[in-house]
């Protein structure tokens, strides 16, 4: 039995997580909607890149690192011994702060998780899933004469977007996005945005961001950690005009708390 | 509230704090020196209540500018942000505020010329009073973050309109009894309005600091007075 409540994409109950002997969250209970931009915020170490870890499973490949309480993906638990992690991963994708395309060519980046999780029949249709999703993530125009050039090759925010291409390809219902934008110029941080609010009308996309004016920017909801705790998850709107936790406003109008 | 980490934008907001505190100082002395011009029928005085409106309404454009400034630079959220908000809607009033005692002391020189209206200086004097002292105390609820002064302020506007009521009567009665003093108790008329109008200005000022220590603006439970300047009086009464 499981008490994951329906309606929401990613349910989350008393989460605790250890690295060795370091308590990195602390009881953690989070309902992610669908079809919703989530931020999560807080100064670094607040345990909130490890959080959104837990959403995938992706703490799994850490040796000294514990994860307990109750973690749900449509009401399904992804510790359940019958969820295979990379099953679990295309559908919770994930694109990190440092664009990390493969040392492949921009087609095959793409390509690469359709092919493994058997998502095409034929070339065409493999064709067809990589113009998708580049033109999701709005890098299409720029690289469609060149589709065997190497990834690595393109600008900072173009191999952002080529990693959210990557990211998209598998269809996933979560997208999970740890500071996706830091290392970019601002107009590839508004492309990247622009994209994040995009996705967000069709999946379920949680973002880490040391940003807050971004945060601001992209969410409907604000989720905010600080030392290992939730301090406070509400509407963005109300977060940021009138939070209700002092913790929450020093952090965010840039006080020592 | 602690401090920002990054102190500049403490001295932005503090600067801005302070150019308010300036403004209001200059109405509350605007309103008081108008209602004493009236009261003495002292016209150097009304005159440079006249003038002194001019350092107010620049003292309203350098607060709009430096509040644009914080918004366009330190992109202000919650508590910050709602000071920005609030200051530049109380910079707003308070340059009506002192509007209103420009024209008192406009009509205080023109009254000057004429056959004083027994009493009435005195009481329109008092309740320019009251309103200074709900100003000040507005003022003293905005420095100090005081949301519950501010909610006194708020409720203290009922007096106001209740002394206004009453020389609505008064110059009435006056003008009925005398035909002579119509011109003058219209000007003391329009006197005790803008008074009236400069306390809820000041009411309006308290809301904003409610709405800047608490995040929410205050609903609609301030007390009214009763309606009876509204009431039509029948032909045959007067």
């Amino acid at each position: 039995m499981n008490n994951c409540s329906q309606g929401t994409k990613v349910t989350a109950r008393n989460v605790n997580v250890w690295y060795g002997d370091n308590h990195a969250i602390k009881d953690v209970s989070v309902d992610i909607s669908d079809r919703m931009v989530t931020a999560f915020i807080g100064p670094s170490g607040c345990g909130k890149s490890t959080f959104l870890r837990c959403l995938n499973r992706m703490n799994d490949t850490i040796p000294t690192c514990r994860v307990e309480g109750e973690l749900c993906l449509d009401g399904e638990d992804i510790h359940d011994a019958r969820v295979d992690p990379v099953e679990l991963r295309a559908r919770v994708g994930m694109v990190f702060q440092k664009p990390n395309p493969f040392p492949k060519s921009i087609y095959e980046n793409v390509a690469y998780g359709p092919r493994i999780h058997g998502l095409a029949r034929s070339r065409a249709e493999l064709d067809e899933i990589v113009e998708k999703s580049l033109r999701r993530a709005a890098l299409w125009d720029e690289v469609k004469d060149r589709l065997q050039a190497p990834g690595t090759g393109l600008s900072g925010g173009q191999q952002q977007r080529l990693c959210i291409a990557r990211a998209v390809a598998t269809g996933p219902e979560v997208l999970l996005m740890d500071e996706p934008a830091s290392a970019l110029d601002p107009i590839a941080t508004a492309q990247i945005e622009e994209l994040i609010d995009e996705l967000g009308r069709s999946i379920a996309v949680v973002i880490v961001t040391h940003s807050m004016q971004q945060a601001a920017r992209v969410s409907q909801r604000t989720a905010f950690f600080h030392l290992g705790n939730l301090v406070e998850y509400g509407e963005t709107d109300q977060i940021f005009t009138n939070p209700a936790d002092s913790r929450t406003e020093a952090y965010i109008t840039g006080r020592i708390g | 509230m602690p401090e920002h980490i990054l102190s500049a934008f403490d001295r932005d907001l503090e600067a801005i704090r302070a150019r308010v505190m300036r403004m209001g100082g200059l109405v509350e002395e605007a309103l008081l020196n108008a209602a004493r011009a009236l009261k003495a029928r002292d016209e150097a005085l009304a005159a440079e209540v006249r003038r002194g409106d001019r350092a107010i309404d620049a003292l309203e454009l350098e607060i709009n500018e430096s509040c644009a400034r914080l918004l366009a630079l330190r992109q202000p959220i919650a508590s910050d942000l709602r000071t920005a908000l609030g200051v530049m809607k109380i910079a707003g009033n308070l340059e009506r505020v002192g509007d209103y005692a420009k024209n008192m002391a406009k009509r205080a020189n023109v009254l000057a010329q004429m056959r004083p209206i027994e009493g009435a200086p005195g009481s329109i004097k008092r309740m320019a009073r009251e309103v200074h002292a709900m100003l000040s105390d507005a003022l003293e609820a905005f420095i100090r973050e005081d949301a519950a002064l501010a909610e006194d302020v708020r409720q203290r506007d009922l007096e106001v309109d209740q002394m206004y009521n009453a020389l609505f009567r008064e110059f009435l009665t006056f003008m009925m009894e005398d035909p002579r003093s119509i011109t003058a108790c219209m000007h003391l008329h329009f006197i005790a309005k803008n008074i009236e109008r400069a306390g809820d200005h000041v009411t309006a000022i308290a809301e904003q600091v409610i709405y800047v220590v608490t995040g929410e603006l205050p609903g609609e439970s301030r007390p009214k007075g009763n309606r009876d300047v509204y009431k039509v009086i029948p032909e045959g009464e007067l």
